[in-house]
């Protein structure tokens, strides 16, 4: 997955797109959790084309990397980067919240791929930190990557994770945070504010990059700059936009969960094409 | 050669097996062997027991097998749904123990340092096998029988006084010890609660009841032969628990019991549905709430409908 980056943006954004596309397909079939999937496209793009180390063919190779979703409800969007990968056939989507699926409503370790089950809110930082500690007690170079809501930073406990993080110099553990400023029912900053939370991760002695969650190049450039702090643990804040890529989800407040229907859907691919 | 002290059993677990590691809510105690022979495979990671039990999943998927050590209150409570959802339904190698703080011993420390749900929290989570052992004894083999099961366990230390030495004991997950035959009553217990059981027994038999003790160590899974032998053989049960009397031990054996339709009663020991509000230490608690050894003996008194009286025990 290595190429000039005239090659490599092109390809991660074609890789996002079509990510997006998927997701709007799997919207329409079920009720899900489409805004936040929306916003995380180019982050997981960025993550399973070029940055992760990871053999789908392979997926407990002990020299691996890690990925967490914390933010376990977005499965449409990690069903959807999994696939494209290969982790298992893209015609598989078809089957999202059926019975008896392998790819059910919040992250499980059912489906090929996904090596934390998530969906309470909080969890993933502190099991992305143990397997950090455990990379270095096996003093693999392997690195760990969680991906959090913003939202879901109002729980303590990724706190708690963030001071011991800080505080046992995990540098190969990664935060990005798909800053898309929407909660389930209500802007972050209206329910109870996260601002300034750059300066609150570099507070708790967070390395942190803020960049554009929409653009391939800044989120290559943050991280390529992993540790960007010596001997600490990286934040990157993915300033994003709930429902990405769909003018009336964008404008509408992002639809935290909702369903497509077979007008919308149309509607949001031929968005998507253009 | 008497049982040794937890974190010398940890330290030789950690010898046989390089994958245990050891992690501590703020209990460091409990690590002290284990660091000054192994410093990069234990790890306090401070008042933070959320975090604490999703380090040691995290480790657990490294291929470690983490014992996570807390004060029984705040580990089963504050990180319950991490206990839940990141050990339980992730299966998740990793032993949760308490290392202070089980049932009543918090004492005059008050209700905020009582753990008296901690079986029943422990038991709802699927897979999870829970050991309350009831001596330093039973706790060494715990600890032992929990770094080579796989799979998530609570183990709850305990360094209580059985009156029994080592010879001719055996320990098995899932499997009661006998600590004393009996036939006309079962004493079943778990946990720091074995003493006061112990103590009644005795008494019942000065009296000349004949009570078998069962020390049920592993309350999940339970031995549910133990019970239904003790149902056949002996004219009731009492369950005895430093815990609440719904949903710990006296839960688990009274569900074996009425799905069985068990033909012989039962009264279950235990906190009644309180706070222990009293200030007063562990045996002035266990006094109070009526889960000592006199209120054990009431118990049996009340199951067997007759008079107990200072007779000496009959042969057999």
């Amino acid at each position: 997955m290595i190429g000039s980056s005239e090659v490599l943006v092109p390809e991660l954004e074609a890789r996002a797109r079509a990510i997006r596309r998927r997701i709007v397909e799997m919207a329409e079939a079920q009720p899900c959790h489409i805004g936040g999937s929306l916003s995380m496209a180019e982050i997981l793009a960025v993550l399973y084309f070029h940055v992760l180390r990871i053999q789908p063919e392979q997926p407990d190779e002990p020299g691996r990397d890690h990925f967490i979703l914390s933010k376990g409800h977005a499965t449409p969007a990690l069903y959807a980067a999994l696939a494209e990968r290969g982790f298992f056939s893209p015609s598989e989507l078809k089957t999202f919240l059926d019975e008896d699926s392998r790819l059910p409503g919040h992250a499980c370790t059912k489906t090929p791929g996904v090596e934390v089950s998530t969906g309470s809110m909080g969890h993933g930082l502190s099991i992305g930190l143990g397997i950090a500690l455990g990379c270095r007690m096996d003093r693999s170079p392997s690195r760990v990557y969680v991906l959090l809501g913003d939202g879901e930073l109002q729980e303590g406990s990724n706190w708690e994770a963030a001071m011991a993080a800080a505080h046992l110099d995990a540098d190969n553990l990664i935060a990005v945070v798909d800053r898309n400023r929407y909660q389930a029912s209500a802007l972050t900053e209206r329910l109870c504010s996260l601002e300034p939370l750059s300066e609150r991760w570099s507070s708790f002695g967070w390395g942190v990059a803020s960049v554009d969650g929409h653009q391939v190049s800044q989120l290559l450039r943050a991280f390529r700059s992993v540790p960007c702090r010596k001997g600490r643990p990286t934040v990157i804040l993915a300033h994003t936009v709930k429902g990405k890529g769909v003018s009336w989800v964008e404008s509408g407040g992002g639809w935290h969960f909702g369903r497509f229907s077979p007008e919308q859907a149309s509607r949001a691919l031929a968005e998507l094409r253009a | 050669m008497s049982a040794r002290p937890y974190p010398e059993v940890l330290l030789e677990l950690a010898r046989e097996n390089p994958a245990v590691v050891g992690l501590a809510a703020d209990c460091s105690g409990c690590l002290a062997s284990l660091a000054s022979e192994f410093p990069d495979r234990a790890l306090d990671l401070g008042i933070a027991e959320s975090n604490l039990i999703g380090v040691a999943a995290g480790l657990a998927i490294r291929g470690k097998v983490p014992f996570a050590h807390g004060m029984a209150p705040f580990l089963t409570m504050r990180s319950f749904e991490q206990i839940r959802t990141d050990l339980g339904y992730g299966h998740r190698n990793v032993k949760v123990v308490s290392a202070a703080c089980t049932g009543l011993t918090g004492g005059v420390y008050g209700p905020t340092h009582h753990a008296i749900e901690e079986i029943a929290l422990m038991r709802l989570i699927p897979g999870m096998t829970v050991l309350m052992p009831a001596d330093a004894w039973q706790t060494e083999q715990a600890a032992r029988a929990a770094a080579s099961l796989p799979g998530c366990v609570y183990l709850s230390l305990a360094s209580g006084d059985v009156g029994l030495d080592e010879s001719g004991r055996t320990f098995e997950v899932g499997r009661a010890e006998l600590l004393r035959p009996g036939r006309d009553v079962t004493l079943v217990t778990t946990g720091v609660a074995t003493a006061g059981a112990l103590e009644a027994a005795e008494t019942l038999a000065a009296a000349g009841v004949s009570a078998r003790l069962l020390s049920m160590h592993t309350v999940k899974p339970l031995d549910v032969e133990a019970i239904r032998s003790a149902a056949r053989e002996t004219r009731g049960l009492v369950t005895v628990e430093e815990h609440s009397i719904l949903g710990g031990l006296g839960g688990a054996v009274a569900e074996v019991m009425a799905e069985w339709a068990c033909p012989v009663p039962l009264r279950r020991v235990g906190l009644p549905d309180v706070f222990a509000w009293k200030t007063g230490g562990r045996e002035s608690l266990r006094r109070h709430y009526h889960l000592g050894a006199e209120a054990i003996v009431a118990a049996v008194r009340d199951l067997l409908g007759t008079a107990i009286t200072e007779t000496p025990e009959k042969q057999p």
